[in-house]
């Protein structure tokens, strides 16, 4: 086994958090940290500075902000819901995995043996490289110098759609959404210099 | 916890002292006494109802005020707003600034530029703010205003129905996001990418500003989009019912 497993839970509800803690007992190399108060972004950034490898959400939680909340979170997190079968199929859709909160305690310690399962196999190297490719440092760029997805893609031959690819994950590793943030990026590290900074 | 009337103003600011800047923007300044809320909203000619709507919204970002709550003049909420526009460009923006200016002399000549590049990025920031909040206050607010005068007299003057027809309040949630997406990269450039320098204390400082000046915006917009739509949305339905 690779070492700890960490879960971050998001529920508001003081009895469920309780009881999840009681049923990840079960799961020695588990550790699980709590997080609900504050608000969407807040809990964005304090669930992933935790690098947690599942991410337990309620939503009714975080129900106003699950979309927006999904979707910085970013493709990869591995998201399970916490549902009842009062849950809707659009917000069930939204995870990867289900976990039902009325199940008894035989079918959600399964369920959870086999979540952990498949995250063991993917698990190596998804939080290690953070550093660009070479392509991405050529798509950063030529976004530095104000040129559109459009135009990247002609340059470079590539579909737009490829282009749109790079740029998002650009974004998700340096932690940078902005152009101009991007752009001091470039600088500081020497990608580009000030010669090549296009007035914006 | 929810704040309640008749609590005490210095308990909840013991219990949670990030609501002093909310106070100030009622007029509500520290000393002030040993009284309840709602005794000290009435010294201060304070909208009780309004004040616990506002430091809820700040203190719980869970809290969504009930529609009954919701009864208190849009002119309170409009100047309560306009004071904290005033909070961040006037005190917020120029500390920060500041700070970063005291980071960019504490670091070695070599790293120099690095931190004027962060200067300048912040600079851009400021002027996106400011743009965002100058046409809140010159075209959003006047026009909020003055809905609530057509619903007290009683009738609508043509030239209001007609700025009711060309410019909806709902075209005017999605603006926020953008606003926060240069302090979440500054954050970052700040973390992760600037050059270190001897003594963190700086930077904690700036990062303490930058990480309450983005809570503040998002309770402000939170406020906004949760609070001041849905009301001007109602009031733009009772003047059409109007006529």
């Amino acid at each position: 086994m690779a070492g700890k497993i960490t879960i971050v839970l998001i529920d508001h509800s003081y009895l469920v958090r309780s009881g999840m803690e009681n049923l990840l007992r079960e799961f020695p190399e588990v550790s699980l940290t709590e997080v609900f108060d504050g608000s969407e972004k807040h809990l964005v950034e304090k669930t992933m500075s935790l690098k947690p490898d599942f991410i337990i959400i309620n939503p009714k939680s975080i129900k106003d902000s699950l979309n927006s909340f999904v979707l910085s979170l970013g493709n990869d997190a591995l998201l399970i819901g916490l549902v009842d079968e009062h849950t809707p199929p659009v917000i069930r859709s939204r995870f990867k995995h289900i976990l039902t909160i009325t199940d008894n305690k035989y079918d959600l310690l399964n369920n959870m043996h086999k979540l952990m399962g498949t995250n063991s196999k993917d698990k190596s190297g998804k939080h290690e490289n953070h550093s660009l490719s070479e392509r991405e440092t050529t798509v950063l760029k030529h976004i530095t110098q104000g040129m559109t997805n459009q135009e990247i893609a002609e340059k470079l031959f590539l579909s737009v759609h490829t282009v749109t690819t790079h740029r998002k994950n650009i974004t998700k590793k340096l932690g940078i959404k902005t152009v101009s943030g991007l752009t001091v990026y470039a600088l500081l590290n020497k990608i580009i210099d000030m010669g090549e900074v296009n007035q914006q | 916890m929810r704040i309640e009337k008749d609590m005490k103003l210095a308990d909840v600011i013991h219990h949670d002292f990030n609501l002093v800047p909310v106070i100030n923007r009622f007029g509500i300044h520290l000393g002030f006494g040993d009284g309840t809320i709602e005794q000290i909203c009435k010294e201060h000619k304070v909208n009780v109802a309004f004040f616990l709507i506002i430091i809820n919204v700040y203190h719980d970002p869970q809290y969504f005020p009930k529609k009954h709550l919701q009864s208190f003049p849009v002119g309170s909420l409009v100047a309560y707003l306009h004071n904290a526009h005033e909070y961040y460009l006037e005190q917020k923006i120029p500390e920060i600034k500041k700070l970063i200016v005291k980071l960019t002399e504490e670091s070695g000549d070599k790293h120099k530029n690095n931190f004027k590049l962060a200067f300048n990025f912040f600079e851009e920031y400021e002027h996106e703010l400011t743009a965002h909040i100058d046409r809140e206050e010159t075209s959003v607010y006047p026009y909020v205003v003055e809905l609530e005068k057509v619903i007290e007299s009683g009738t609508a003057p043509d030239k209001v129905l007609a700025r009711m027809q060309s410019y909806s309040i709902t075209d005017y949630e999605d603006e926020h996001e953008n606003v926060e997406e240069k302090l979440y990269d500054l954050k970052n450039l700040i973390i992760k990418y600037l050059p270190s320098v001897k003594n963190d204390a700086i930077s904690y400082n700036i990062l303490l500003e930058l990480f309450d000046l983005e809570k503040d915006l998002r309770e402000h917009a939170r406020i906004e989009d949760m609070i001041l739509v849905p009301k001007v949305e109602a009031m733009e339905i009772t003047i059409k019912k109007m006529n």
